[in-house]
């Protein structure tokens, strides 16, 4: 077989103490440079289909649809992809997803998660924060999804999240029905009593990461 | 028992009528404490506020051309290069007859063909709606795919990679509660013409059902199956000995007994039948805090070799290639995908394993790289998963975290 186009690039990168020299000098620049992500823009492009629900900038004014803004990028890709291939499932989500490559889905990704969350207005109701607190610490949701509830890699941001979305998504993993990698979320929602999710929610929900 | 006090309590209160009446109800039973949730399960106590996490493959797969590929070192007069990238979450490898290498997936559902199509490889998707179908062998013109639920066959596949059909089921129901747990397989055919998987343990550390945490063969021909080796936490590589024909696994020890412990195991299964520790006892030597109290290791096989706590060994192939130097004849191969129990981070890389004359088992590095800065995280840009010879003698390995499969070939010109 002949060698594909990536490994003939890579070989020709190695072949040349020259091109090498030359890689070093792109990657100095890149450095240097403030970081301008591949995709940025063609996402931005092809977010324009999302606007409707999910707000122009990724920040939904839905309660029951998720904000994209902010989340991590893997994190994006990926639900997009389980969206894509029916691992996860919705009425309006499924439809959309259907029809994306895999550059878009990286695109998407790049775009919404470079941008901006706005921060909850609602503050939490009587003693939320205390309750909220103990149940995260007690369950560790901050190993996974970082003591600022910001997400990271495919773990997505909890904080200023929409209420009613975080329910629908805690029922699901309490009720081992929703779509999950290795089974970690579904394990963890073993831990809350069904009359805790509500208050999580309400919690993650108003949570302003300090 | 509480219940009868408290009853009895109750009885005697109606008994004595008012002169009770003052007196404050005996304390109630206290509640029992809830079973932890699987993932808090065998959790040692400085562990409660840990940050460590699993880490998840990009499922879309990024190109090679985005990564830092050239940081890849192989052995003096090896060369390793990228085969092909846009294979989401590449896992087990087969290799066809006519040259098809096929690649299947854990956490989704496709199992993909990658053919030579005018020079250029193209990556096809031949089966789609899979439940995690880790497992795949070729054999004599076959496809076996093993998903968590079952095997099936696909006959004369390469002849018909457009379609080829629903195939036919060898065994079914190997996953009755479709519960969360190490339920995906690897699959091997053995030199006795049957096929062998593993089912591993349901969660990190509890007690397994009766045909879980242990390896099993089913003979295609019949459907019989027998369950070969027992104690096997979570077996994803596997391969036979081209002389000996004994079969050589890695296995996935516990979590949450500390950075250093429990070492993952390099094994040899030498009689159907034995058993390998698990939940009992670990890497040979190390007791279960909870399930090994009353037992000793002394009862079970230990481990060939100890590979390093946390390392996750997974795809394991016998070389027996005519390409590599002569040492590397019927040495084994092991890809470790790497640790996310333990900081430092280790493993992400290949390893090469001998054994010499007089049974002693070393390891030695092959491909290493990956692995940037063991406190960052995440601390890797690839995750090698599975490996495979190729007619030439190079090996292929696959990377499921970016969906890429990399090639390993020796010149002597180049040494």
């Amino acid at each position: 077989m002949n060698s594909s186009p990536l490994a003939r690039s890579l070989n020709a990168r190695r072949g040349s103490k020259k091109a090498a020299l030359k890689m070093a000098a792109v990657f100095v620049l890149a450095a240097l440079t403030p970081t301008v992500y591949a995709g940025l823009e063609e996402g931005r492009v092809k977010s324009q289909v999302c606007a409707a629900c999910h707000g122009a900038d990724g920040n939904s004014v839905i309660p029951t649809i998720p904000s994209l803004a902010g989340q991590p990028r893997q994190f994006i890709n990926q639900a997009l992809f389980m969206f894509r291939e029916g691992q996860r499932k919705n009425e309006q989500m499924t439809p959309f997803a259907a029809n994306l490559s895999n550059a878009d889905l990286n695109d998407l990704a790049q775009y919404f998660s470079a941008q901006k969350m706005t921060p909850p207005t609602r503050q939490p109701e009587g003693n939320i924060v205390v309750r909220g607190q103990a149940v995260t610490e007690k369950n560790n949701c901050v190993a996974c999804h970082t003591p600022r509830l910001v997400g990271q890699q495919h773990i997505p941001r909890l904080a200023g999240q929409h209420k009613p979305y975080l329910l629908v998504q805690l029922k699901a993993f309490k009720a081992a029905t929703r779509a999950d990698l290795d089974g970690t979320m579904t394990s963890a929602a073993q831990g809350l009593a069904i009359d805790e999710l509500d208050m999580v929610a309400e919690y993650l929900s108003t949570f302003v990461p300090p | 028992m509480h219940i009868q006090t408290i009853l009895g309590a109750a009885i005697l209160a109606a008994l004595a009528g008012t002169s009770f009446a003052q007196t404050p109800a005996p304390p109630a039973a206290p509640a029992a404490p809830a079973a932890p949730p699987s993932w808090k399960q065998g959790m040692a106590s400085e562990y409660e506020k840990s940050a460590l996490h699993p880490f998840a493959p990009h499922l879309t797969g990024r190109p090679a051309s985005e990564l830092p590929v050239s940081k890849l070192t192989v052995p003096d007069g090896f060369k390793i290069e990228v085969w092909v990238d846009g294979v989401p979450e590449a896992r087990s490898l087969a290799l066809g007859d006519k040259g098809t290498v096929f690649v299947s997936n854990r956490n989704l559902s496709n199992v993909y063909a990658i053919v030579d199509n005018g020079g250029k490889r193209e990556v096809k998707t031949i089966l789609k709606g899979m439940k995690s179908p880790n497992g795949i062998v070729f054999d004599k013109g076959t496809l076996y795919v093993a998903e968590r639920n079952r095997i099936t066959r696909f006959d004369d596949v390469e002849s018909k990679l457009d379609n080829p059909g629903e195939g036919k089921v060898v065994i079914d129901n190997l996953d009755p509660t479709n519960q969360t747990g190490h339920f995906w397989k690897y699959l091997r055919m053995g030199p006795d013409g049957k096929l062998y998987f593993n089912i591993g343990s349901p969660q990190n550390i509890t007690m397994p059902t009766y045909n879980e945490a242990s390896i099993l063969r089913v003979d295609p021909k019949t459907g019989y199956l027998e369950n070969v080796a027992q104690g096997v936490r979570n077996s994803v590589g596997m391969d036979f000995h081209p002389v000996s024909k004994q079969l050589w696994f890695t296995d996935h020890a516990r979590d949450w007994l500390g950075t250093d412990l429990p070492n993952d195991e390099l094994n040899v299964l030498k009689t159907k039948g034995q058993h390998f520790g698990f939940p009992y006892c670990h890497q040979g030597d190390l007791p279960d805090p909870v399930y090994g109290v009353n037992r000793s290791c002394d009862q079970f096989t230990p481990p060939a070799l100890k590979l390093g706590a946390h390392i996750a060994p997974l795809g394991l192939k016998f070389y027996t290639g005519n390409m590599f130097p002569k040492e590397y004849k019927n040495s084994m191969l092991i890809a470790q995908h790497g640790s996310w129990n333990r900081d430092p981070k280790q493993g992400y890389n290949l390893i090469r394993v001998t054994v010499d004359a007089r049974g002693k088992v070393t390891k030695h590095p092959f491909v290493e790289g990956f692995l940037e800065n063991d406190k960052a995280d995440p601390p890797m840009w690839g995750r090698p998963v599975d490996v495979l010879q190729m007619k030439d003698g190079s090996i292929l390995f696959s990377d499921d975290y970016n969906g890429i499969i990399y090639r390993v070939s020796y010149s002597k010109k180049s040494a």
